[in-house]
């Protein structure tokens, strides 16, 4: 456990040191935040809400989703995938702990700095600009921050779970790509999931995406409460629960597979 | 005249090599077609369902959008096929590399070096979603013959436009080595924002993609000419047709930069 938190400490600071590359990416963010803004305002028109969701809580949602992405490490992250092509992860199983815990307490830092430098600061560049909606009492923002945390680890098991394609096919960039870009369309991601059809709902739940964006940000914008919030996060740790155990799995078989070939 | 068919013979040839050896791996090119038509066209049925939800956007019908979408999506695949070589992102990995070094110690025209140098087929896929999104908005067109004949004019147009980006992001990567996000504010951003009716946007956005970088020239002012729809903001008509002089103007200033950059160009020495 010394160990796991040292290496989150260790990545947090790694991540620290990238300050131009985050500024520039902070840039994108904010850039397609305001888009996205404007389209949702267009779409909005006269309506004062849609869904349960006001105009205010729709801009507001722009700046969320940006403002998640880094932390989330949504475009794309193929960390374990290259490891694997590359040869490091010979050494990084000789370490003294679980190659998922190595790789999540390493995740969990970097999803740390990120959170101060994409997700804070793009909140608060939002504030500058739009009449955005916060949480108000201490109780919410707590539990913004537990559903955050989960979103971060949810997001982690599938990305960790669809890198361990590279132990079979030396080609899993694509495999990759193409589940990131189902998570993009199914996580709330692009557009708040109560704004599309039920049918389209229905079929999104039953996949762990919207437990990795769309449930921080309803948490966030308290449109959840009693059941339906305990309903949200219990369905966030469900699905942790499953994809550990999942990855697990494939991580083993991968291995076995790793090492037949000469590793 | 000589030099010109020498050259297009060179860059065929460059092309066919490239094609040839992404097709050697067939899985991983089919895999790679469909990825990106899948992709864009969830991206597309995404949309499609909130437009349908909020009765369209800006008093445009999905359909209207549709156009749009379609006109900006086959025409930004058509480009990112064509200059997959400038991809600003890749290019500075060459210029880091010192590959790029490579290409000025030959004989031969180093612009076209770089266009033959790369030629991602799977972009198909998203040049097919386009055409197809485009061929459902169809019917809702009056079609003209001087619409049928401008048409293509105006995809050309938008191909030389975000072509234009691609070349001065890389240019700017002889410098910074590393790829500029600003560019992609541009090229990415530029399409989603090109993907909807422009007056939605406010004053300062649109004057941006006006007078700065002529986006609104590339999509808008055209759509508004095929759907024969009425400007909001009170254009006059004939600025539908300034899409080929844009484009083009874009390319020129692009291509001067770029023989700028080339000239002074000063190796990373990796």
């Amino acid at each position: 456990m010394r160990l796991f938190w040292r290496l989150i400490r260790q990545s947090f600071r790694l991540q620290l040191t990238y300050r131009a590359a985050n500024l520039a990416g902070l840039a994108t963010n904010f850039f397609f935040g305001l888009l996205r803004a404007a389209v949702l305002t267009a779409l909005y028109g006269a309506r004062t809400s849609v869904a349960g969701l006001t105009l205010q809580d729709a801009v507001t949602f722009t700046g969320l989703s940006q403002a998640t992405i880094a932390c989330l490490s949504f475009f794309g992250w193929y960390e374990v995938a290259d490891s694997v092509y590359t040869g490091e992860i010979a050494a990084d199983m000789l370490k003294p702990m679980g190659y998922f815990s190595y790789w999540l307490a390493r995740d969990l830092g970097r999803a740390g700095a990120s959170f101060l430098m994409r997700a804070v600061t793009m909140m608060l560049a939002y504030a500058l600009v739009f009449d955005i909606v916060a949480p108000r009492t201490a109780g919410h923002w707590v539990l913004l921050g537990l559903s955050l945390l989960l979103s971060v680890v949810v997001s982690f098991c599938w990305r960790f779970l669809v890198n361990l394609g590279a132990f079979w096919t030396p080609e899993a960039r694509g495999l990759i790509r193409l589940a990131f870009g189902a998570s993009w369309f199914m996580s709330g991601f692009l557009m708040p999931l109560r704004l599309f059809p039920d049918w389209f709902v229905r079929i999104c739940n039953l996949t762990p995406f919207p437990a990795m964006v769309n449930t921080v940000i309803e948490v966030y914008l308290g449109v959840l409460s009693g059941p339906a919030l305990l309903r949200a996060l219990l369905g966030q740790v469900f699905w942790i629960a499953i994809l550990t155990a999942l990855a697990q799995l494939i991580l083993r078989a991968g291995v076995r597979h790793l090492v037949i070939q000469g590793g | 005249m000589r030099s010109l068919l020498d050259a297009l013979d060179l860059y065929r040839r460059l092309i066919g090599m490239q094609i040839r050896s992404e097709l050697a791996y067939r899985t991983s090119f089919v895999l790679g077609i469909l990825a990106q038509g899948l992709n864009n066209l969830a991206e597309f049925a995404t949309l499609a369902m909130i437009l349908s939800r909020f009765e369209g956007i800006g008093g445009w019908s999905l359909r209207e959008v549709a156009f749009l979408y379609g006109m900006v999506s086959a025409a930004f695949g058509l480009m990112d096929l064509i200059f997959s070589a400038f991809d600003p992102g890749t290019f500075g990995l060459d210029v880091r590399r010192g590959t790029f070094d490579r290409l000025l110690l030959r004989p031969t025209n180093v612009t076209l070096q770089v266009l033959g140098s790369k030629f991602l087929l799977r972009r198909l896929g998203r040049i097919g979603q386009g055409i197809a999104i485009l061929a459902v908005a169809a019917p809702r067109v009056s079609w003209t013959p001087l619409k049928v004949l401008y048409l293509p004019f105006v995809v050309i147009s938008i191909v030389l436009f975000f072509g234009a980006l691609f070349i001065i992001g890389s240019t700017i990567t002889f410098w910074t080595v590393e790829s500029v996000e600003a560019i992609n504010i541009l090229t990415y951003g530029g399409t989603e924002m090109m993907s909807y009716p422009m007056h939605i946007y406010g004053r300062g956005l649109r004057r941006f993609f006006t007078y700065i970088v002529p986006a609104i020239f590339m999509n808008y002012y055209p759509a508004l000419y095929f759907l024969d729809m009425p400007d909001p903001l009170g254009s006059p008509p004939y600025m539908a047709f300034l899409a080929p002089l844009a484009g083009i103007g874009m390319m020129a200033v692009a291509l001067a930069f770029w023989n700028y950059g080339i000239r002074h160009y000063a190796s990373t020495g990796s």
